[in-house]
């Protein structure tokens, strides 16, 4: 049985949805971060990337903060206004830095059959600022930001294996 | 909304593998093991149909990945058919659309291993 959502709600400062740290909770946080691409000034091409930097973000949580135990709890914060849309991830597990990860070669991952580093990836890929914090004995806070006007980046087109932006 | 169903059926010399539903952090495993039992019983020419799945994430791409390289090590392949364009463009972002072939149809698919 599906395991429903603690809780969502809304308020000045945005909306907010608040889950237990277990993967079939993933559907309802893409069902939550569709409803706040749809209600931002995103263009329509660029929301289902978000809707899935989110999910990556929160199946990293899972995986890594919370080693796959489903009793923590992860928060998603999302506000938008004409210019971008800013998430907030926050969970009370393990430290994990997703910077300490570093851009995979994509060429190489599949000759050695690797997994690991594919969601942070493309988080990087589609968000224009990724950025961790951690705050000893309190929680891990990832914060992720996309342009409604895309920004440059600074260098050569990101290519997949290519360098890593805004983290 | 969002049942993971996958079913697998023999497609002129190579297996047919239809995915339904959502292939993420959640339903990757299910999708791992039917590949990892196709190998088993020396299946390596799988065509992946992609057609009815709403969504990809990077655990879901992962597990083809994964796949790949032992497919092509026992002379066969994994070809993916007929992804969505929002499946189609998590491929991209990754940069595996490079790496994987893909096929508009079921009899386009299977001709690929006898090409």
């Amino acid at each position: 049985m599906a395991c429903a959502a603690k809780a969502e709600m809304e308020d000045e400062g945005g909306a907010k949805l608040e889950i237990e740290s277990k993967t079939e909770n993933l559907s309802r946080v893409r069902e939550f971060m569709s409803k706040q691409v749809s209600a931002s000034q995103l263009p329509p091409a660029e929301r289902g990337k978000v809707i899935l930097a989110v999910d990556e973000a929160v199946a990293n949580i899972m995986k890594h903060s919370y080693e796959e135990v489903a009793s923590g709890t992860i928060t998603i914060s999302v506000k938008s206004d004409a210019e971008r849309l800013e998430i907030h991830v926050m969970d009370s597990g393990k430290k994990f830095d997703p910077n300490s990860i570093r851009d995979i070669d994509i060429i190489q991952h599949v000759k050695e059959g690797r997994k690991t580093g594919l969601g942070i990836f493309l988080m990087r890929q589609i968000m224009d600022e990724v950025e961790y914090s951690f705050k000893e004995g309190q929680r891990n806070e990832l914060r992720l930001v996309k342009y409604v006007k895309p920004k440059p980046r600074p260098g050569p087109a990101v290519q997949a294996g290519g360098g890593a932006k805004g983290a | 909304m969002g049942g993971f169903s996958i079913k697998s059926e023999p497609a002129g010399g190579a297996v047919l593998v239809k995915v339904n539903g959502f292939l993420d952090a959640h339903t990757f495993e299910q999708m791992e093991n039917t590949i990892n039992n196709l190998f088993n019983e020396n299946s390596f020419k799988i065509v992946v149909d992609l057609s009815g799945v709403d969504y990809i994430s990077s655990a879901g791409a992962g597990v083809f990945i994964g796949a790949i390289g032992t497919a092509q090590e026992n002379k066969g392949d994994i070809v993916l058919m007929q992804p969505t364009p929002h499946v189609k463009e998590v491929f991209d972002l990754l940069g595996l659309s490079q790496i994987f072939h893909f096929a508009d149809d079921a009899d386009t698919a299977v001709k690929f291993f006898s090409s």
